[in-house]
C-alpha cells in the first residue's frame, strides 16, 4: 500500500553548500538521500513530494559541519500481510516462483500455487495448469496475496499466495 | 473455498459451537462463496441468524452423517432459534446460499467491530490444529504460512534466491517430484566444475612472459558464443575455455540437466556461467559456488535439488567430493596457462607457452562425452527389468567402468608403496584382476622399471609392460589404451 506521510530527518550540510541555494542543496541531498531507502517502520521510501519545514541549523563542534532538521512529505510503499498486490514474476524454478513488486521481494512457494499447476522445466521454467491455458513464466504478471512481510534495513521480503479466488496470472507475457 | 482440510479442523472444534459458528462465519466471509464446493462442505449451511445443516444431501458418506447428526444436536443445543428442517425443505441448495451469503455480508458490515474479534480466535483455533511443517523460509518467515521464523534451520540456497532456506523434508519432496519428471523427459542430473575441467583462468598479473602474446588473441566479449579466450580487464583474469566444451554442454543438455558446482566465489562462478552459456539455456538459477556449500572445502550433493542416485558428477578434484566419490566421473586437469601448472607443482611447460592446445576432437572432453552418453543409455535401457526409478546412476557408473579394463590381469612390480593401494583399486574398479605374483594368466606387468624380476620375466613371457600412468590414462579415459605409448623407458 502507499501512503503519502510527514517524515523528519536531520540532515548534515558541508559548509560549501551554503549561500543562495542552500535551501536546493539541503532538498536535493535530502532526495538522494532518502530516496530508494528502506525503513522497517515505514517501508520504502519512493518519492519526496515536498519539504513541510526546514528548522534552524545547528553547527558541530570541530568539522564545520551543520544539522539541519527537516520535515518532508514522502510517498511511502509498505507491503501488508493480507494486501492483494500485482507483481512482475522475475525466476520460476521447482521451489515456487520470485516476483517483484517495485522493490518489494515476493516468493511464492509451490505450495500456494494451486494443485492443479504443474512445474515445466526446460530453458524457459514455468507453471502450467494441465490443460495449458494458463501459465506463469519469467516477466508473468500476477496478482497475489501477501501472506507475511518482513521488513530489513534494505530489504523487504514477502511471501505470497496464488491459491485463492481471483488470483493468479494478469497478463501473459507470450500472449503479448 | 472450504478443502477437506477445513473441514478436519471443524470436527476437532465442534464441541464448542459457540467457537464453530464463528469460525464458520468467518470462512463464509473470508472465502465469499459456498457453492462449488465438495459434497460435504455444501451440506453444512449456516447463517448468523440460524444455524442449520441441509441432512438430505446426496452425497455424503455415513461417517459424515454421523458428524452431521453430531452437530445438529450441539447447536440445536446451544442456539435456541435454530430450525433444522427450515433448510432441508429447500430444493435450490445454491440459490439459498447464495441469498445467505447477501445476508451474511450485510450482518457483516453492521457488526463491523465484532467481526474483527472473531476473526482473530479463528486464526488462534486454526493455528492450532492446522500445524505448518514450515518446509522451508525466504527471508526467514515460512514460505507455506508466512509465520515469523529464527531463520537458522535447514540448508541454505543462496544461490537460487538470497534469503532462501529449505528443510530436509521438503528437499527430499522435490527431489522426488523433480525425479518423476526428469525420468520421464529421459534426463538426469550432471554436476559440472569449472577450474580445470571446463575452462583454465589465471590473473593477468601471473601470466608469464612467453604467453603475453595472447594479450592479443583474445576473443571480443561481445560475441562470446563463438570465441574461447577471454581477458576480463575487471576482474584481473584471463580465461580460456576447454576445446570442445560448446559442443559438449550442447549435447549434454539434451540428457542432463546440468548444474555448476565450483570452489571459486559467487561473482566468478557467475562470470564463468555467462562464458559458456551466453544465452541461459543451460545453467539457469544452477551455479553454485563455495559461498553456497554447506562444509568449507568440501563440494556436497546437499544443496543440489536432485536425488543422489541420477547425479553424475565431472570433476577433476577427487577429495572435493569425499562423500559422493560414487557419483564422480574424474576428469584430467585442463592446465593452459602456467600459472596452474605451478599451481599442481609441474614444472613443464603450458600449453600456452607451447602454443599448442588440446585437441578438439579426441580431447578429454569428447572422450567423456562417451562415457556420459554410454552411461545415459545403458540408464535408461528398456531392456532393464527393474522400474526406471529404483535405478541408480552409481552402479551404471560403475558397471561401465568395470568394463574399461576387463580381462586384464595385472601384476605390479615396483611401484611406490605409497601409490600402490590406490593404484591397485584403480586397476580393480576398472575391471582388472590384480595378482600379487606372476603366473601365465598375468597379461600386464605394471612397474617403473625394467630391470625387476617381474619385468623381465614379462619381456621374456611377451607379456605387455607398461608404466603405470597406462592404468591413469585409462582412468581418465575410461578406454584401454595401447601398450606401446606407455613402454618404461631403460635407465641410463
Amino acid at each position: 500500500m502507499f501512503f503519502h506521510i510527514v517524515l523528519e530527518r536531520n540532515m548534515q550540510l558541508h559548509p560549501r553548500y551554503f549561500g543562495r541555494n542552500l535551501r536546493d542543496n539541503l532538498v536535493s541531498k535530502l532526495m538522494k538521500d532518502v530516496e530508494g531507502t528502506c525503513s522497517g517502520r515505514h517501508g520504502f521510501v519512493v518519492a519526496v513530494t515536498g519539504i513541510e519545514n526546514i528548522g534552524k541549523g545547528l553547527i558541530r563542534d570541530g568539522t564545520g559541519f551543520v544539522t539541519f532538521p527537516v520535515k518532508y512529505q514522502c510517498v511511502v510503499f509498505r507491503p501488508f500481510k493480507g494486501e492483494i498486490l500485482e507483481a512482475v514474476v522475475t525466476m520460476v524454478n521447482k521451489m515456487g516462483f520470485f516476483a517483484e513488486a517495485g522493490p518489494v521481494q515476493i516468493f511464492v512457494s509451490n505450495h500456494l500455487i494451486p494443485d492443479d499447476m504443474e512445474f515445466q522445466s526446460g530453458d524457459m521454467p514455468n507453471y502450467t495448469t494441465s490443460d495449458g491455458s494458463v501459465k506463469i513464466q519469467k516477466d508473468s504478471e500476477v496478482r497475489l496475496k501477501i501472506i507475511g512481510t518482513r521488513v530489513d534495513a534494505t530489504e523487504i521480503f514477502c511471501i505470497g499466495t496464488i491459491k485463492d479466488d481471483f488470483l493468479g496470472v494478469i497478463n501473459d507475457p507470450a500472449t503479448v | 473455498m472450504f478443502g477437506n482440510r477445513d473441514f478436519i479442523y471443524l470436527t476437532d472444534h465442534c464441541v464448542n459451537s459457540d467457537r464453530l459458528y464463528s469460525f464458520v462465519r468467518f470462512k463464509v466471509k473470508n472465502y465469499g462463496s459456498c457453492e462449488a464446493t465438495s459434497g460435504l462442505t455444501s451440506s453444512l449451511a449456516f447463517t448468523p441468524e440460524q444455524m442449520s445443516v441441509v441432512t438430505d444431501s446426496p452425497v455424503h458418506s455415513s461417517n459424515s452423517d454421523d458428524f452431521i447428526a453430531f452437530l445438529d444436536a450441539e447447536l440445536g443445543a446451544s442456539s435456541p432459534e435454530s430450525s433444522p428442517d427450515k433448510e432441508a425443505e429447500n430444493e435450490d441448495e445454491l440459490e439459498s446460499v447464495r441469498i445467505k451469503r447477501h445476508k451474511i455480508e450485510s450482518t457483516e458490515e453492521t457488526e463491523g467491530s465484532t467481526s474483527e474479534g472473531i476473526m482473530k480466535q479463528n486464526l488462534e483455533t486454526s493455528t492450532k490444529v492446522d500445524v505448518c511443517t514450515h518446509p522451508g523460509s525466504f527471508g526467514s518467515m515460512c514460505i507455506r504460512c508466512g509465520q515469523q521464523l529464527d531463520g537458522k534451520s535447514g540448508v541454505t540456497f543462496g544461490y537460487i534466491h538470497k534469503g532462501l532456506r529449505l528443510h530436509d523434508e521438503e528437499i527430499s519432496r522435490l527431489r522426488n517430484t523433480d525425479m518423476k519428471s526428469l525420468l520421464c523427459r529421459k534426463k538426469l542430473y550432471l554436476v559440472l566444475d569449472l577450474d580445470h575441467t571446463l575452462l583454465n583462468s589465471t590473473l593477468l598479473a601471473h601470466l608469464s612472459s612467453e604467453e603475453s602474446y595472447l594479450l592479443n588473441q583474445t576473443d571480443s566479449l561481445r560475441d562470446i558464443s563463438k570465441g574461447s579466450l577471454f581477458k576480463l580487464d575487471y576482474m584481473h583474469m584471463m580465461t580460456k575455455l576447454r576445446p570442445f566444451v560448446r559442443s559438449f554442454l550442447k549435447e549434454a543438455t539434451e540428457m542432463f540437466e546440468m548444474y555448476i558446482y565450483t570452489m571459486g566465489d559467487r561473482p566468478y562462478a557467475l562470470e564463468m556461467a555467462k562464458l559458456l552459456d551466453p544465452q541461459g539455456e543451460y545453467f539457469n538459477a544452477k551455479v553454485i559456488s563455495r559461498d553456497d556449500g554447506t562444509q568449507k572445502h568440501q563440494k556436497g550433493l546437499d544443496v543440489v535439488l536432485g536425488q543422489e542416485s541420477a547425479v553424475l558428477i565431472l570433476d577433476d578434484t577427487e577429495h572435493a567430493w569425499v562423500k559422493h566419490k560414487d557419483n564422480l566421473i574424474l576428469m584430467e586437469r585442463y592446465h593452459f596457462f602456467a600459472s596452474s601448472c605451478r599451481q599442481f607443482g609441474f614444472n613443464c611447460k603450458s600449453l600456452a607457452e607451447l602454443r599448442n592446445d588440446e585437441d578438439e576432437t579426441d580431447g578429454a572432453l569428447a572422450k567423456i562425452l562417451k562415457v556420459l552418453k554410454q552411461v545415459h543409455c545403458t540408464f535408461f535401457d528398456k531392456h532393464q527389468e527393474d522400474d526406471l526409478i529404483n535405478r541408480d546412476v552409481r552402479q551404471v557408473l560403475s558397471s561401465v567402468r568395470s568394463e574399461v579394463l576387463s580381462g586384464c590381469v595385472i601384476v605390479f612390480s615396483r611401484i611406490f608403496h605409497g601409490a600402490l593401494p590406490s593404484l591397485r583399486k584403480m586397476a580393480e574398479q576398472m575391471g582388472a584382476t590384480c595378482l600379487a605374483e606372476v603366473d601365465p594368466s598375468v597379461t600386464h606387468v605394471v612397474a617403473t622399471d625394467v630391470g625387476t624380476e617381474k619385468s623381465r620375466w614379462a619381456v621374456k613371457e611377451n607379456k605387455f609392460l607398461v608404466h603405470p600412468r597406462w592404468i591413469e590414462a585409462a582412468n581418465y579415459f575410461w578406454e584401454k589404451q595401447p601398450e606401446e605409448n606407455f613402454i618404461i623407458k631403460k635407465k641410463q
